[in-house]
């Protein structure tokens, strides 16, 4: 698994994508069924490996009875649907899947194999029972490609509440014959997850993933990318848009109506705050000097500039600018090896970012949209992680 | 109680073999150090009567499957039931030494790089179960023989369960078997479904542990049975002990990770404990 930041695909992701391969931001793809029909995603990821990306096909089995006609046309979606109902696959069903899962991932040239796995729930043993024949069919595959296999972690809302479901939905999953882990964790439905507490057991469940000495990738990271190099990940994932920003079930269900956010205005994603400010609307309220620290520019950013009146950004340039930003932070911070030293990383980050925010309530602007709602929880949940799991921590180093 | 087969019943039962000396015997197993024809020394151990043959059968399917320096090595198997003539016995070969219960007395502490030595070997043998996804389920210091050269052995494969063949064990959900001072949480709770590689690692956590500070993280003389299980599950105590903290840090890291009440937590398999305890020799 290659170490740095993902994308995590979603909704018109496949020139998305490209551009920010070619500004040099990520190392791989995370391919979705869900937004891309199986021969675009063949053509696309000739050309993602054209451009150095790894690519990876998430088979998106978390709500197996949604379906699409994206996710229709590849093979895996046989299995999914069957298995909606019962939670059970019987002995012919995992023979198509394995069939399914060769065509897919050998069409895509994939650089790993993600395996197949329901979300984890509190109290379903059942989930495990299938998630693990689920697994041994994605581990005959990964084998027969010779490639890497991961097994698909994603703890479900039910699970979250309890440090010891966790736990013992990861001892299940520490015992499957993997060789990583792709990671994900359902928060409540707030735009970014703020609550101490429920961050700080997304990083504690991800740190004992990686003392296992196998690579993780922080699935739907978005900007919680910051804190994935601090628990211990290898990869983060990041999409664009905020049902990317954290494993949403709802984006495997029916769509209520037609999104998109109508003409809101674009939200200008700072490095500096770690979050968000509307653009321009409550940039041009701030003094200069203020402004200059909020404007960390990418190549997808040059039309805001604090001379000028900030005006006609594209929303989708800001998802790019977005995009490349977290990108290009995750690739700084994973540079390093140490988890630790990039937990350090992120709250120095973080420690900037709460000032900051303070500063511009200093200046009499309160911001919108709750964008300093979480800085200071992650710093605070960051900071738990170091002290009551130091010795996760020093056993990563012995395994180093 | 221990099966017993007297030494005289037993040379007239196996004529083949030359038997020198009864050894510990099992509760299903006598055992006795004998020599073959062409003097070879060996373990030859009569199986009981009343033995659950599935576990026979998956000790054999183990230990067929093997073969490491830190593994007991089959040599025969032998199951024949003409009328009047019934034998039934496993051969072995013969580990001279001791058994590791000798080296583990209380108050007696190992020095690090004897317990580095000895303890990387022992992972280098459960690596080996592990990469053939063999549990064995009851290590404890009476199924581990130290050679004349210190170096140690495991032995005993009776209740070992191969992990990708369940219906091989017919032991229920709630049903402990194993020997308690050593079982781990999950045994200690009789869930089946959770006993995997890491289980052994408890157990050998529990031997080092008792190696490096002279005393069973868990067990005391007056405890009892269910006493014993809520300290595996829950006590944290043996962090506290003196001895323990005065370790090097990386020694109390694996040490305490190896005793860790949750599987997740645990090392993930024995090759990392082997190759950190390489690591931290010199410490």
């Amino acid at each position: 698994m290659r170490r740095g930041p993902w994308h995590q695909f979603g909704d018109r992701s496949q020139n998305f994508v490209i551009e920010q391969l070619q500004q040099g931001a990520g190392v791989g793809v995370i391919i979705s069924p869900r937004d891309i029909g199986m021969d675009h995603a063949i053509a696309y990821s000739q050309r993602y490996h054209g451009l150095d990306a790894h690519v990876l096909f998430d088979p998106q089995f978390y709500v197996p009875g949604f379906s699409n006609t994206k996710m229709e046309t590849y093979p895996t979606n046989l299995t999914r649907t069957t298995i909606s109902q019962t939670h059970q696959i019987m002995d012919p069903l995992l023979v198509v899947l394995v069939n399914a899962l060769h065509a897919v991932n050998s069409s895509l040239s994939a650089d790993g194999l993600i395996a197949p796995a329901l979300i984890y729930e509190a109290g379903r043993p059942d989930i495990m029972q299938l998630n693990r024949r689920l697994f041994s069919a994605a581990k005959q595959v990964g084998d027969a490609l010779g490639i890497p296999t991961y097994a698909t972690v994603i703890i479900g809302n039910s699970a979250v509440a309890s440090d010891q479901t966790i736990k013992e939905i990861l001892s299940h999953a520490t015992s499957l014959n993997c060789d990583g882990f792709y990671y994900g964790f359902e928060f409540s439905s707030e735009r970014i997850p703020s609550s101490r507490e429920i961050v700080l057991r997304c990083c504690t469940g991800g740190l004992t993933l990686a003392c296992t000495g196998l690579p993780v990738l922080h699935a739907f990271a978005g900007p919680m990318a910051l804190l994935s190099l601090g628990f211990g990940a290898k990869g983060s994932a990041i999409g664009h848009f905020k049902n990317l920003w954290q494993f949403t079930r709802s984006r495997w269900g029916p769509t209520p109506d037609q999104g998109g956010g109508g003409n809101a205005p674009p939200r200008f994603f700072s490095s500096s705050l770690w979050g968000t400010i509307i653009c321009p609307d409550e940039i041009i309220q701030l003094p200069p000097t203020l402004q200059n620290q909020i404007l960390t520019h990418s190549p997808f950013s040059s039309q805001v500039s604090s001379s000028r009146s900030f005006s006609g950004w594209p929303v989708w340039d800001a998802g790019k600018h977005m995009v490349h930003t977290i990108c290009s932070v995750v690739s700084v911070i994973a540079a390093n090896s140490d988890p630790r030293t990039n937990a350090n990383s992120a709250l120095t980050i973080l420690q900037g970012a709460v000032t900051l925010h303070q500063n511009i309530a200093t200046a009499g602007l309160s911001l919108r949209d709750n964008t300093n709602a979480y800085q200071r929880n992650w710093q605070l949940a960051m900071n738990d992680l170091l002290t009551n799991h130091s010795r996760d921590f020093d056993y990563l180093a012995l395994l180093s | 109680m221990p099966f017993n087969v007297p030494i005289d019943q037993a040379q007239a039962d196996y004529p083949e073999y030359t038997f020198i000396s009864p050894l510990t015997p099992g509760e299903q197993k006598a055992a006795f150090h004998v020599k073959d024809t062409q003097g070879q020394d060996l373990c030859l151990k009569i199986i009981a009567p009343n033995y659950n043959i599935d576990r026979v059968d998956r000790e054999i399917q183990a230990l067929q499957s093997i073969s490491h320096p830190n593994v007991v090595r089959l040599i025969e198997y032998t199951r024949s039931s003409k009328p009047g003539q019934q034998k039934h016995c496993i051969v072995e070969e013969f580990i001279e030494g001791t058994d590791l219960g000798q080296s583990l007395q209380s108050g007696q502490q190992w020095s690090r790089p004897d317990a580095s030595v000895f303890f990387t070997a022992l992972f280098s043998g459960l690596a080996a179960l592990n990469d053939l996804n063999i549990v064995h389920r009851d290590l404890k210091p009476t199924n581990i023989r130290v050679r004349t050269n210190g170096s140690p052995v495991i032995i005993d494969f009776g209740l070992a369960r191969l992990l990708d063949q369940s219906s091989l064990t017919d032991t229920p959900d709630g049903a402990a078997i194993g020997t308690p001072q050593y079982f781990s949480p999950e045994q200690c709770r009789g869930t089946k479904h959770d006993i995997d590689h890491r289980t052994d690692l408890f157990a050998s956590g529990c031997l080092l542990y008792q190696a490096l500070i002279g005393k069973h993280p868990f067990w005391r003389d007056d405890i009892t049975r269910s006493e014993l299980y809520d300290a595996i599950c829950e006590s944290n105590d043996y962090l506290d002990e003196p001895d323990f903290l005065t370790l090097p840090e990386q020694w109390q890291v694996i040490t305490g990770r190896l005793l860790k009440k949750e599987r997740a937590d645990r090392p993930h398999n024995a090759a990392q404990v082997e190759a950190i305890l390489q690591k931290i020799r010199e410490i």
